[in-house]
């Protein structure tokens, strides 16, 4: 009879505690959604205690996975670690993820959590290093070695990758990415409208031959801006997002401006270069077909000699910054004979 | 008397100014000609006549299946030896201006009896079409202002390291033979824009259908060319002459485009040549308007018109655009060319296309290596030729502009904005030089009519006033002279030392400097390839990295698995997953890959730092045993500067099969699988 009673009560109570951590889970769960529903793009902001709540007291299995972007405020400036863009792009697979499931699952939360707010959180998972992205599982126990580490490839393409990894990993599917275009259909229809509406007056106007366009100055300073823009390495600088300058390594208060080693520029260094060529070709023209309409003789002289001097600087400058930086000593090749 | 009698000897050869300036003017083009030969021949110099880099190894075989084989069998090849087991559809899928070129020029030294190796041929070729190029940029630099900025083009295109780095001896690649057609094509277009013939127009037709059979990049040719056109309408420069020179263009040269079977129907489908049909439809409009205000005597009935035709052109072709691209007929940009447009999209989206080194954006420091002295006179060049605006001038402002804007997106291109940069820059010198000889010698003019002429009071006062500043003006003059000259000495001296150190190399043979000083060469490579040509079976398979497969395919004679087409980026990433697997699943993948032979390249012991790094156990074997520098434990990687941890590396599946002897080339024979009961 106590055997019965025993056994009675254990399954009572063990069925009461499953269906008490059924509900306590299910409680998270919703806590979860509304969390999600609140915060910007579905990404939950952790702090220590959501981290605690959420993923070190629940027991395993959870019925969940987590995957978290350990971010820091102070490092968003630093362009090598890219935490602004990676951060827009794990938003983009959050805000996909959630739209493609029509924000009915409850496998799969995304969340985000800062250095500096919870730094044991940190010291909990082990991060060390930023960028750093990770996949808590359902049964992860300890949450610094169960849990799976985004690597570098998986940034390699942004949200693709980043898509691609949770896939692999959790076997749920995201969906295809959406990504906010440039121009929304609106704008897009307006610009469209503006422009046929325009059409006839423009072309009136181009056989008329009135338009801006058909003035050569513009065109020469169109011109000249292509050359200056193309010489001066800015495309360099815009692919790679390269900075105007660098904080010296040593010295903190020193700014570089120029990089030494062939291949690479800096924003400020590409100017300047540029600057220099322009001026040396506009000084050349400017002397051949400006200054003969100048009357007074010393006028015209001055210029002249002021050309000559700043052309020869110009160049002699460029080609001591090139030699210097990249290092290679060009000379004649005199028979050897003569040495 | 004996005045008069030498003088009446050398009378016969006394020539007049005319016949002067002619000699002198081809005796320069012949020394240019010679020059540019000349200055592409130190790899052949310093090493031997042979074929550099990975790409033309792919030329020179299917170079040597044209002499062998015919034509109509290379039209029509499947190479099975390459992309094992897929094969490769050779004919279909190259451009084959460069390989028929120099087949044509073998069988031409044949049939003279000159019984030269086709190697030979296909080595010289760069040379011979880039002096070719020269003549050409003086006919063009003639056609746009006169023949003193020709001889000058000519002469700073012969050495401008832009064109050199792709036309050494040795360097047997489309872009040897593509400058020359480019060049070409355009000159006869703008002589055909200039002169409203048809026969030059049909000529610009047949340089554009060489310039297709020779390179992809004839697409910069097929929307340069519409751009021009579209420029010249806008600012009102519509004539006859250009009507007949892009129409014939346009229909012929298309015609023509499509007997290259790589090339197909694009002219008709694909985005990146719509432009040319739409401007081609614009002319026709043009062309019917003119007409229409020739019939018609009332103009303001003629804006009208041409107002509301204009706008339903512009309409209709609006339409048509987006009815073929939504409906798939019209394919949008390829992602080779889109990233020209959109730089930073290959980063993202096409890692392969990123990744090459030719592709990255180009920093200040390589204009200047390239380009030197001429990168300052092209704003100058550019003003000049905003002075004297003409239909041929616009035409080199816009070739320059675009192709400077490319060469800023992709260093490989700095290539193709070569000539431009040449052929403005020559305006600027040429016309410079020309004003400071002027000045130079009308001072003795002057005086000589001052002198023999009468002395009328007013001509003396102004004779002398000038006579007060012709001496500055002179010396000024004689100063700015050397100026030009000594920058033009300073020009020669950099490229003939960019030519000798940087572009003169064969990436085949390496060399170094010893401890003494004395040159080292590494012939490893070439070592390794003839082993396997020797020393396998015939239908041995290799499997390496895809930066090898040409070179063992053409040299090694055996079967690759990738190759440098890299057209299945599957197979490659198959191939690469191989490599830096775990011997067991490695073994799995070379087995259902069918390989005999895996190839890997190895720097440690030479300190050559590009080689297969992450294909670890196989660089490292036996490698801990190596005392690769003095003073060093043994093991110690040269190229990584560290000593390297596991030094007893054991390999199950794959044997050593040849190291090369300055270990830079490692051949691993797979072992077959064990007998199963």
């Amino acid at each position: 009879m106590a055997d019965h009673f025993f056994t009675f009560s254990i399954i009572t109570l063990s069925l009461f505690v499953v269906a008490s951590s059924g509900g306590l889970e299910s409680e998270l769960v919703a806590d979860l959604l509304t969390l999600q529903a609140e915060s910007k793009s579905g990404v939950i902001h952790l702090d220590d205690r959501t981290v605690s709540k959420f993923l070190t007291s629940p027991r395993t299995p959870r019925p969940y996975s987590f995957l978290i972007f350990f971010d820091a405020a102070n490092f968003h400036d630093k362009p090598e670690l890219r935490l602004r863009e990676l951060r827009r792009e794990f938003e983009i697979v959050a805000s996909s993820f959630i739209t493609n499931h029509n924000s009915s699952n409850t496998k799969l939360f995304f969340g985000d959590i800062e250095f500096r707010e919870s730094q044991s959180s940190f010291q909990l998972f082990g991060v060390n290093s930023l960028p750093h992205v990770r996949l808590v599982g359902p049964t992860a126990k300890s949450l610094k070695d169960d849990s799976d580490v985004m690597d570098q490839g998986d940034f390699s393409r942004l949200a693709e990758s980043m898509a691609e990894f949770v896939q692999y990993r959790t076997k749920l599917t995201v969906g295809p990415i959406h990504r906010p275009p440039a121009l929304s259909k609106m704008q897009l229809g307006l610009i469209t409208a503006l422009l046929l509406l325009c059409l006839p007056l423009v072309a009136k106007r181009i056989f008329a031959g009135e338009t801006l366009l058909h003035d050569p100055k513009i065109w020469l300073s169109g011109a000249v801006f292509v050359y200056f823009f193309s010489v001066s390495g800015a495309m360099h600088n815009i692919i790679r997002k390269m900075p105007m300058f660098l904080v010296d390594r040593n010295d903190p208060n020193k700014l570089v401006f120029f990089y030494q080693g062939s291949g690479m520029q800096l924003g400020a260094e590409g100017f300047a270069v540029g600057f220099l060529y322009t001026v040396v070709g506009l000084l050349l023209a400017f002397v051949t077909h400006v200054l003969v309409y100048v009357k007074d003789a010393t006028a015209k002289r001055l210029a002249m000699l002021f050309t000559l001097l700043v052309s020869f600087w110009a160049v002699k400058k460029v080609i001591l910054l090139d030699n210097w930086k990249t290092g290679y000593g060009i000379h004649g090749f005199w028979p050897s004979s003569w040495n | 008397m004996s005045n008069s009698y030498t003088s009446d000897i050398l009378k016969p050869f006394k020539l007049k100014t005319k016949q002067q300036e002619l000699l002198i003017r081809v005796l320069i083009l012949c020394l240019v000609y010679i020059l540019a030969f000349i200055t592409r021949l130190f790899s052949v110099l310093r090493y031997e006549s042979m074929i550099h880099e990975f790409d033309p190894y792919f030329n020179y075989r299917t170079t040597l299946y044209v002499t062998q084989h015919g034509f109509y069998d290379f039209w029509n090849w499947f190479d099975y030896e390459s992309w094992y087991p897929l094969g490769r559809i050779v004919g279909g899928t190259l451009y084959p201006g460069l390989m028929v070129t120099a087949a044509l020029i073998y069988r031409l030294l044949h049939f003279l009896r000159f019984a030269v190796h086709i190697r030979e041929v296909c080595v010289l070729t760069a040379p011979f079409f880039a002096s070719n190029t020269t003549l050409v940029a003086y006919f063009f630099g003639k056609e746009i202002w006169d023949s003193g900025a020709g001889l000058v083009a000519a002469i700073l295109i012969a050495v401008c390291p832009g064109y050199i780095s792709r036309s050494v001896a040795g360097s047997y690649d489309n872009e040897g033979v593509a400058i020359f057609a480019l060049l070409f094509t355009f000159y006869l277009f703008v002589k055909a824009v200039n002169t409203g013939s048809l026969a030059w127009g049909l000529a610009s037709a047949f340089g554009y259908f060489y310039m297709v059979s020779a390179w992809g990049g004839y697409v910069f040719i097929i929307n340069l060319i519409p751009l021009y056109v579209l420029v010249l309408l806008i600012t009102g420069r519509y004539s006859m002459r250009l009507y007949v020179a892009y129409n014939c263009l346009y229909i012929l040269g298309m015609l023509l485009a499509m007997q290259i079977r790589f090339v197909g129907f694009q002219h008709v489908q694909s985005g990146e040549h719509m432009a040319a049909m739409g401007v081609f439809f614009l002319m026709q409009v043009f062309y019917f308007l003119d007409w229409v205000k020739h019939m018609l005597s009332d103009t303001n009935l003629f804006q009208e018109f041409l107002r509301i035709t204009v706008t339903c052109a512009v309409a209709v072709g609006g339409i048509a655009l987006g009815v073929g691209m939504a409906s798939g007929y019209i394919s949008p940009w390829t992602g080779r060319f889109y990233s020209l447009l959109d730089p930073t999209y290959a980063k993202d989206h096409i890692p392969i296309i990123a990744s090459v080194s030719e592709h990255q954006p180009t920093a200040w420091s390589s204009f200047m290596f390239d380009f030197h002295i001429l990168l300052f006179l092209f704003p100058a060049g550019l003003y000049f030729c905003f002075k004297r605006l003409s239909d041929a001038t616009i035409f080199i402002v816009m070739y320059g502009l675009t192709s400077m804007y490319f060469a800023g997106v992709m260093v490989r291109l700095i290539l193709v904005a070569t000539p431009a940069v040449c052929l403005i820059s020559a305006i600027a010198v040429s016309a410079t030089v020309k004003n400071l000889t002027v000045l130079l010698r009308s001072k003795t003019k002057v005086a000589q009519i001052g002198s023999t002429k009468g002395t009328s009071s007013a001509k003396a006062s102004s004779k002398a006033s000038l006579d007060q500043s012709q001496p500055f003006q002179k010396n000024g003059a004689m100063a700015l002279l050397f100026g030009a000259f000594y920058l033009l000495s300073r020009y020669a001296t950099h490229c003939t030392w960019v030519t000798s150190e940087a572009y003169s190399s064969p990436s085949i043979v390496l060399a170094a400097r010893g401890a003494h000083g004395n040159r080292v060469i590494f012939d490893d490579y070439r070592e390794a390839y003839f082993w396997l040509r020797q020393n396998t079976p015939l239908d041995a398979k290799v499997m390496s990295w895809w930066d090898y497969g040409y070179q063992i395919t053409a040299m090694g004679n055996r079967t690759v698995i990738v190759d440098n087409n890299t057209w299945n980026n599957t197979h490659i990433a198959t191939v690469g997953r191989a490599m830096s697997s775990y011997e067991d699943e490695a073994y799995e993948i070379i087995r259902s890959l069918d390989v005999d032979y895996v190839l890997v390249v190895f720097g440690g012991v030479t300190g050559y730092s590009s080689d297969d790094i992450n294909k670890y156990k196989l660089s490292y074997y036996r490698f801990g045993e190596m005392m690769t520098e003095y003073g060093k434990p043994p093991g110690y990687d040269r190229a990584r500067g560290v000593e390297i941890g596991n030094k007893d590396i054991k390999l199950e599946h794959l044997e050593e099969a040849f190291t090369t002897s300055n270990w830079i080339v490692r051949i691993y024979k797979v072992k077959p699988p064990n007998n199963r009961w």
